[in-house]
C-alpha cells in the first residue's frame, strides 16, 4: 500500500518536498498536540467549575505549575543525559528548611544558603554517578534517604523551630503583581526557562548533554571528560530543585518534612509527557513546560471533582499513563 | 544456615583441599563470587550482632527472620522483573494493596477462610501486574514510566479498599508466616522455612525451566532472544505476573507481622526503594539478564538487619537511616570501581 503511494507521489517531488498534511505536521511537532491537550483540559475544568476560567483560577494553576516546572527542568536535563534524580523532592525540602533557618539574616543570605544545599547534594549525586559509575536510580534514592535522615535529625537540633519563612520569600513564592493577576514565581520560572533552553540550544554544554544521552561511549572516545559533564548537570539539577523548594516554602508560608514529597513523581511525569526520553538524547524543555502545565491543570480539575483522595490518585495515574502512551504512539508513527 | 557454612568453607582454600577439586572451587568462586560474598557478609553480621547485644537467642533470630520477610519477597519479585529487562517502581504499592485487601477480607474470619483470601490476593496481584506488563509491552512506553504511573493507580486503589488503617487476620495465618499467633515469639523456623522455600522455588524456576531461562535471555538481549524464538510479550507479562504474585506474598507477610492493614502510600514508596537497593546490592544488574535471586535475598535480609544492628550500636533512627544510605552508596561505589578496573584489565 505505502509503496504504491510513494510511486504515485514521485513525479511531483522535483518541485519540492511533498505537501505536509495536517497529520505529518502534528507528528513532527508534538508540542502542538500537547498544547491542544492543555487547552482541552482547561476547557473541561472550566465546564466542571465555571469560576476556574477566570484570572484568579488560572493564576492558582500557574502558582502550582511554577515549582513543578522548575523541578522538572532539572529532571529534563538529567533525563537527556540518560540519568534521573529521585532525590529532587528531598533536596527541595532541605533547601526550604535551610532558607527558613537563615531567614533572620536577610532574604539574600537565606536564598543563597538554600541554593547551597541543592548545589552540595546535587554535586554529590554527580560524583557518585559520574566518577564511581553508581546507577543513578540507586544513587539518588539513597541520597533521598540520607537527606531525609539528616533533616529529620536536624529539625530537632540546629534547624529547630525554623519553620517560618522570610517575608521576601513569601512574596516571591506566593504573591502576585499586576493587580494580583500574575504570580511572582512565574517570573522565576520564565528566567529558569530562558536559561535552560539557552543552555540546551546554544552552548557546547547543551550539545554535550544531548550527545551523552545519545551515545556516551562515542562521546568519551571523542575526548570529552564525560564525568565532568555529569557532575555539572547533577549539580545544576540540585540547584533547580532548591529554587523550587524555596518557592514552595514561600507559597505555603511554612516548612515541613513533607513539603515537596508530592512533587517527585510529577517532576518525572512532566518531562515524560513533554516528550523527553528516559533513555536520553531526545527531548526539549518547552515540552516539559507544557507537561508541567497539563499536570497542574489536571490537579485543579481533580480538586474540583471532589472525588476523594483515592479516586483522585487513580484518575491522575491513569491520565499520566494515557498521555505517555499516546505520546509514544504519535512519536512512533514518525 | 547450612548453606552459609558451606559457602564459608568454599571461600577457604585450605578446606578445598584436593588438587582435582581446586579448579571447580575456583570456578564456583568466580561465577558466584558476589552471591557468596553477600551471604558471608550476612553471616558475619549475625555473629557480630550476637556480640553487640546482651542476650542473643531464638527470640532475636525469629524477629530478624520474620521482619525481613516482606523485603525478601519484594526483592525476589523485583529481581525476576529486572532480570527480564524491566524495573517495577510500583512493587511497594502492590504490597500495600495486597496487605489492605487481605486485612479487609480476612478480618474476623477463621483460618481456612483467611488462607483462601491469601491465595486469592496472590492471584489478584499476579493478574494486576501481568496487565501492567502487557501495557508496558503494548504501549512501548519505558517500564519505569508505566510503573511510576501505575504506582499512583495502585496506591489509590489501596486507599479506596481501606481508607484508614485497620482490618485484621486470623491467628493461624499469623503463625504461618511468623511462627507465633501474636506475630512475635521464640519460634524462628516458620519464617526461615518460608524464606528458604520461596527463594529455592524462584531460583529453580529461573534457572531450570524454559520460561525462566527465556526471561534471562530477553533481559540480556531482547533482539537475540526474539530471533531465537522467545515471545517478547509472553516474557514481559510472565515476569510482571511473577513479580506481582511475590508482591502479594510480601503484603500477606506484612499483615501476618503487624496484624492489620495500613494503606499509606509512603510505606509502599519506601519498600520500592529498598527492593531496588536489595537486588542491586545482591549482584543483579539493572540493565537485565545478569545476577541471581539468591544473592538478592541475602542483601534484602542485610538491608533489614542493619536497623537492629544500628540501634544496638545506640544510633538514633535518623542517624541510622543516614548510615544505611551512605553504606549503600559506598558499596555501589566500590562495585563501580571494581567493574571499571575489570574492564581496563580486559
Amino acid at each position: 500500500m505505502s509503496s504504491q503511494v510513494s510511486v504515485a507521489a514521485r513525479p511531483a517531488s522535483p518541485e519540492g518536498p511533498p505537501p505536509a498534511t495536517l497529520a505529518t505536521r502534528l507528528v513532527d511537532h508534538p508540542n502542538i498536540v500537547l498544547t491542544g491537550v492543555l487547552v482541552l483540559l482547561i476547557l473541561v475544568t472550566g465546564a466542571i467549575e465555571p469560576d476556574y476560567l477566570s484570572i484568579s483560577g488560572l493564576r492558582n494553576t500557574l502558582l502550582l505549575a511554577a515549582p513543578l516546572g522548575i523541578m522538572a527542568a532539572g529532571q529534563t536535563i538529567l533525563m537527556l543525559t540518560g540519568g534521573i534524580d529521585l532525590s529532587v523532592a528531598m533536596i527541595a525540602t532541605g533547601a526550604a528548611y535551610v532558607a527558613g533557618n537563615q531567614s533572620s539574616s536577610g532574604a539574600a543570605i537565606a536564598i543563597a544558603a538554600g541554593l547551597l544545599v541543592g548545589l552540595l547534594a546535587g554535586s554529590a549525586n554527580g560524583v557518585g554517578v559520574g566518577v564511581f559509575n553508581v546507577n543513578p536510580l540507586i544513587m539518588t534514592l539513597a541520597m533521598a534517604a540520607i537527606l531525609l535522615g539528616l533533616f529529620t535529625a536536624w529539625t530537632q537540633t540546629w534547624l529547630q523551630g525554623s519553620t517560618a519563612v522570610a517575608p521576601f520569600i513569601k512574596e516571591l513564592g506566593g504573591g502576585s503583581f499586576f493587580g494580583n493577576r500574575v504570580p511572582y514565581n512565574v517570573i522565576v520560572w520564565i528566567g529558569v526557562t530562558l536559561a535552560v533552553v539557552g543552555v540546551l540550544r546554544r552552548t557546547g554544554l547543551g550539545r554535550l548533554i544531548y550527545a551523552i544521552g545519545d551515545n556516551a561511549v562515542a562521546v568519551r572516545l571523542a575526548g570529552v571528560r564525560t564525568w565532568q559533564v555529569t557532575i555539572v548537570v547533577y549539580a545544576f539539577a540540585g540547584v533547580l530543585a532548591a529554587i523550587a523548594g524555596i518557592l514552595l516554602a514561600g507559597r505555603t508560608g511554612a516548612v515541613d518534612l513533607q513539603l515537596a514529597s508530592t512533587f517527585l513523581l510529577p517532576s518525572v511525569a512532566a518531562a515524560v509527557i513533554g516528550g523527553t526520553s528516559i533513555f536520553g538524547g531526545v527531548g526539549t524543555y518547552t515540552g516539559t513546560v507544557l507537561g508541567a502545565l497539563i499536570l497542574s491543570v489536571l490537579n485543579s480539575m481533580l480538586t474540583f471533582l471532589d472525588a476523594g483522595q483515592a479516586v483522585q490518585q487513580m484518575i491522575y495515574g491513569s491520565i499520566v499513563l494515557a498521555l505517555a502512551w499516546a505520546y509514544a504512539r504519535v512519536v512512533g508513527a514518525r | 544456615m547450612s548453606t552459609v557454612t558451606d559457602e564459608l568453607a568454599t571461600s577457604d582454600p585450605a578446606v578445598a583441599g584436593a588438587i582435582p577439586h581446586s579448579r571447580s572451587w575456583r570456578r564456583l568462586l568466580v561465577r558466584h563470587g558476589w552471591t557468596i560474598g553477600v551471604w558471608v557478609l550476612l553471616a558475619l553480621l549475625i555473629v557480630w550482632y550476637s556480640t553487640l547485644i546482651p542476650s542473643f537467642g531464638s527470640f532475636q533470630m525469629a524477629s530478624i527472620a520474620k521482619n525481613s520477610l516482606p523485603l525478601v519477597f519484594l526483592a525476589l519479585g523485583q529481581a525476576v522483573i529486572v532480570i527480564a529487562g524491566g524495573v517495577d517502581l510500583s512493587i511497594g504499592a502492590q504490597m500495600v494493596l495486597a496487605s489492605v485487601v487481605a486485612a479487609r477480607y480476612m478480618d474476623e474470619q477463621p483460618f481456612a477462610a483467611t488462607l483462601a483470601v491469601g491465595v486469592g490476593v496472590v492471584i489478584l496481584l499476579a493478574m494486576v501486574n501481568g496487565t501492567v506488563g502487557l501495557i508496558v509491552y503494548t504501549s512501548k512506553v519505558p517500564d519505569i514510566v508505566v510503573t511510576l504511573a501505575t504506582s499512583f493507580i495502585i496506591s489509590g486503589a489501596a486507599l479506596w479498599v481501606l481508607p484508614s488503617p485497620g482490618g485484621g487476620t486470623s491467628a493461624g495465618f499469623r503463625a504461618m508466616f511468623t511462627g507465633s499467633e501474636f506475630g512475635s515469639g521464640e519460634n524462628f523456623w516458620p519464617p526461615i522455612v518460608v524464606i528458604a522455600v520461596s527463594t529455592t522455588v524462584v531460583a529453580l524456576v529461573l534457572r531450570r525451566t524454559r520460561t525462566g531461562l527465556s526471561l534471562y535471555a530477553v533481559g540480556s538481549d531482547s533482539t537475540a532472544a526474539y530471533l531465537s524464538g522467545v515471545g517478547l510479550r509472553r516474557s514481559k507479562v510472565t515476569s510482571y505476573a511473577i513479580g506481582g504474585a511475590l508482591a502479594g506474598m510480601a503484603g500477606l507477610a506484612t499483615i501476618a507481622i503487624t496484624g492489620s492493614g495500613d494503606p499509606r502510600a509512603s510505606v509502599g514508596a519506601n519498600a520500592t526503594l529498598n527492593s531496588v537497593a536489595a537486588i542491586v546490592l545482591g549482584g543483579i544488574a539493572l540493565t537485565g539478564g545478569v545476577g541471581s535471586v539468591v544473592g538478592a535475598v541475602a542483601a534484602a535480609i542485610i538491608l533489614f538487619f542493619l536497623n537492629p544492628i544500628l540501634s544496638a550500636m545506640k544510633f538514633d533512627p535518623n542517624t541510622a537511616q543516614v548510615i544505611q544510605g551512605v553504606l549503600i552508596i559506598v558499596v555501589m561505589m566500590i562495585a563501580g570501581l571494581l567493574e571499571r578496573r575489570r574492564r581496563r584489565a580486559e
